[in-house]
């Protein structure tokens, strides 16, 4: 058997250390990733089969023939994260500082629907979105929809969904951020006479930022590309760049386009993302990864 | 220890003693990612195998033997809620088997999309029967995808209905045996719309506006359309279809159409949230149970007529279970269980007769047995190439905004 020396041996330690998550990296992560982007300067049809011919062309045509639905997609991502936002703040604030002893419950409550699949979650608002449902006729009744009015099959219907189906996401980032705030540092704040709004202003909301951060990417990223919602819920006019390059992929075959489709999606989110992180500052992005 | 000094502990073991600095440790991880990167790109330097590479000449007469084996693991992947369970548990009773049933088969394209790598590569798809919709099963039989039929472990085949015993595709039955028929043709609720439909251009009234939705399967949408605007669509011209999708873009367009659906159309017209539906016949009979205001016609222009086919994917593993299963549901009696639970039209003789005694209300449905009348209203699929059904796919995908 080969002996190492004791140097070597401590030498190759770290690989072995990295080596299971560099393994699951490279075969899930890497592999698959440089495997799509060489489908997408592909050229061909299914019939005879896709070859590499490294045409630049796809991406350009993929841009112009779909800029539509990668607008809606970021269109309706962005606002379900702000809802997600502007509803999931309270709802951690409260469960953080003043639930007390239901808090276990509630972050229950929050997680529960994860306990049910997402297609039949979604499928349930067709029903609740339903033409001659309850929240049809109410809104009808208020005159926020005309007579003949409907939800279904609407933009507001495909928000409504990716608010609710992504909700968790954002509320348990920000439970855990707020939930780590030093209360003695609100203390502080009102001993050194800040009003109740300042010192949430200066010290609770600035403490939150890596929750706010995280929890808009998780939400965000995911809901750009998002197929479930606008299938179920909406009509080709909302159809989003995931019903694309899911129909790509599977229905029409043209894997070279749904490759291009993808990549073009992903790094308009990186773009973002940083563009994000440089906003909120980049400290908060190394924080909300911890 | 606290948690921060096992950190540095453990960073001094990895870097500091083996004198190998943060640095160059992570230089090192990057060439190595780079390396991969390199090998990466080699694997994506292979090209997708296409699907002409083992064409097939259907006509051509196979003769093929498949001998007793066992049927433990036989697979079945159907469409669901298309079989009467009972027969499939008095067959696994009969012969001693488990049948693996996959209600898998939700759209002919994403269930092709899935296995289709397998396929073209000549791998098993580790399915031993697959059912398919006539454009489907072309394709699968023009590229050399499934396996030849051993017909003398199915002799029950004699009860296949005589306008089903050849087709465009297969015309000897070598690859395809026909599982269930259906036409396409328009559903919709009498009490919603305040009138009797009866011509397929009735999709197009904007008295429906919002409330009306079609397949986004072009063989059916599109040709349905092709119907009523007078064109034979069983021998349409590419460029015929082309025109009727541009006509489903207009009315797509104007807020006509709701939606494009698959299967889940049932749920927006069973819940009275679409009132007029391009629909399959036995989808109808079936949502009639749950709301029997709903009708179904076959439109005065005529309807689209398709067939599922049973058939066996190449390298299948149970070639004779499979064509004992096929045997099996060609009994009239068996095939009588399943038309009188599936409602759709059986492709095998004598199932009528043996309804007639015991089932005379859906023997004498016009939804389950048409009448031949509406039997000569009904169209088989256009033959298109595969460049025209490409072009046919895209642009009806430019319409359904996929």
């Amino acid at each position: 058997m080969l002996r190492l020396s004791l140097k070597t041996r401590r030498s190759l330690l770290p690989y072995l250390f990295l080596g299971p998550g560099l393994l699951w990296l490279i075969v899930f992560y890497a592999i698959p990733l440089v495997n799509q982007a060489g489908v997408s300067l592909m050229t061909g049809n299914p019939e005879d089969g896709y070859t590499l011919q490294w045409h630049f062309g796809t991406y350009t045509t993929a841009i112009s023939d779909y800029s539509t639905q990668f607008l809606r997609s970021i269109l309706y991502a962005g606002i379900a994260t702000i809802l997600d936002l502007i509803i999931a703040f309270p709802l951690a604030y409260f469960i953080a500082y003043k639930a007390g002893r239901w808090k276990n419950f509630m972050l229950l409550m929050v997680v529960l629907p994860f306990f049910v699949s997402y297609v039949l979650r979604t499928v349930s608002w067709q029903l609740i979105l339903n033409d001659n449902g309850w929240v049809v006729h109410r809104f009808q009744d208020i005159g926020i929809l005309g007579a003949d009015g409907r939800l279904l099959a609407t933009t507001t219907a495909v928000i409504a969904g990716i608010t609710y189906n992504f909700l968790p996401f954002m509320a348990l980032p920000l439970y855990v951020s707020l939930e780590k705030i030093d209360r003695r540092l609100i203390e502080a704040a009102s001993d050194l006479y800040a009003s109740r709004t300042t010192a949430f202003r200066k010290v609770t909301l600035p403490l939150a930022l890596p929750g706010i951060f995280a929890g808009s990417l998780l939400t965000f990223i995911p809901a750009c590309g998002d197929f479930i919602n606008a299938a179920l819920l909406g009509t080709p006019n909302q159809y989003m760049i995931g019903n694309v390059i899911q129909s790509k992929f599977l229905n029409i075959l043209d894997y070279p386009t749904a490759a291009a489709l993808s990549f073009i999606l992903m790094s308009g989110i990186l773009v973002g993302i940083f563009i994000y992180a440089r906003v909120l500052g980049t400290k908060s992005l190394t924080e909300a990864a911890v | 220890m606290s948690e921060r000094d096992v950190e540095r502990a453990l960073e001094r073991l990895l870097f500091e003693q083996s004198g190998m600095s943060r640095r160059r440790f992570l230089g090192r991880s990057g060439a190595a990612a780079l390396g991969l990167t390199a090998l990466g790109s080699a694997l994506a330097g292979c090209s997708i195998e296409g699907e002409a590479a083992n064409q097939v000449n259907a006509k051509k007469q196979v003769t093929v033997n498949h001998p007793k084996a066992s049927m433990a693991g036989l697979t079945w992947a159907n469409w669901p809620l298309y079989i009467d369970k009972k027969t499939l548990k008095a067959f696994n009773r009969q012969h001693g088997v488990k049948v693996k049933y996959v209600e898998e088969i939700n759209d002919n394209f994403e269930f092709f999309g899935k296995v289709r790598q397998q396929l073209a590569t000549g791998r098993p798809i580790g399915r031993d029967i697959v059912t398919l919709t006539d454009y489907m099963a072309a394709r699968w039989v023009r590229d050399g995808y499934c396996e030849p039929l051993d017909k003398k472990n199915i002799p029950n085949i004699k009860n296949l209905v005589s306008n089903l015993k050849s087709i465009n595709y297969d015309p000897n039955r070598t690859y395809t045996l026909p599982w269930q028929s259906g036409g396409t043709g328009i559903g919709y609720n009498p009490k919603k719309t305040g009138r009797r439909l009866e011509s397929v251009n009735d999709l197009f009234d904007p008295a429906f506006k919002g409330r009306v939705t079609m397949l986004q399967e072009p063989y059916d949408s599109a040709c349905l359309v092709l119907l009523g605007m007078g064109v034979d669509a069983s021998t349409a011209k590419i460029d015929e279809i082309l025109k009727a999708i541009d006509k489903i873009q207009q009315a797509k367009d104007a807020g006509q159409i709701r939606r494009f659906t698959g299967n889940d159309y049932t749920t927006d017209l069973a819940k009275g949230n679409v009132w007029v539906s391009v629909a399959y016949s036995g989808d109808l009979v079936q949502l009639q149970a749950d709301n029997p205001d709903l009708e179904f016609i076959y439109p005065k222009e005529g309807a689209m007529l398709f067939t599922d086919n049973m058939m066996m994917p190449k390298h299948a593993a149970h070639l004779y279970g499979a064509e004992t299963l096929m045997n099996y549901y060609y009994e009239p009696e068996v095939a009588a269980k399943v038309a009188a639970y599936v409602n759709y039209i059986s492709p095998v003789a004598g199932a009528k007769e043996v309804l007639l005694k015991t089932d005379p209300e859906i023997a004498n449905n016009p939804l389950i047995f048409p009448p031949d009348d509406v039997r000569a209203r009904l169209h088989a699929y256009p033959a298109l190439t595969p460049a025209e059904e490409r072009q046919m796919q895209s642009a009806m995908a430019q319409v359904t905004g996929a």
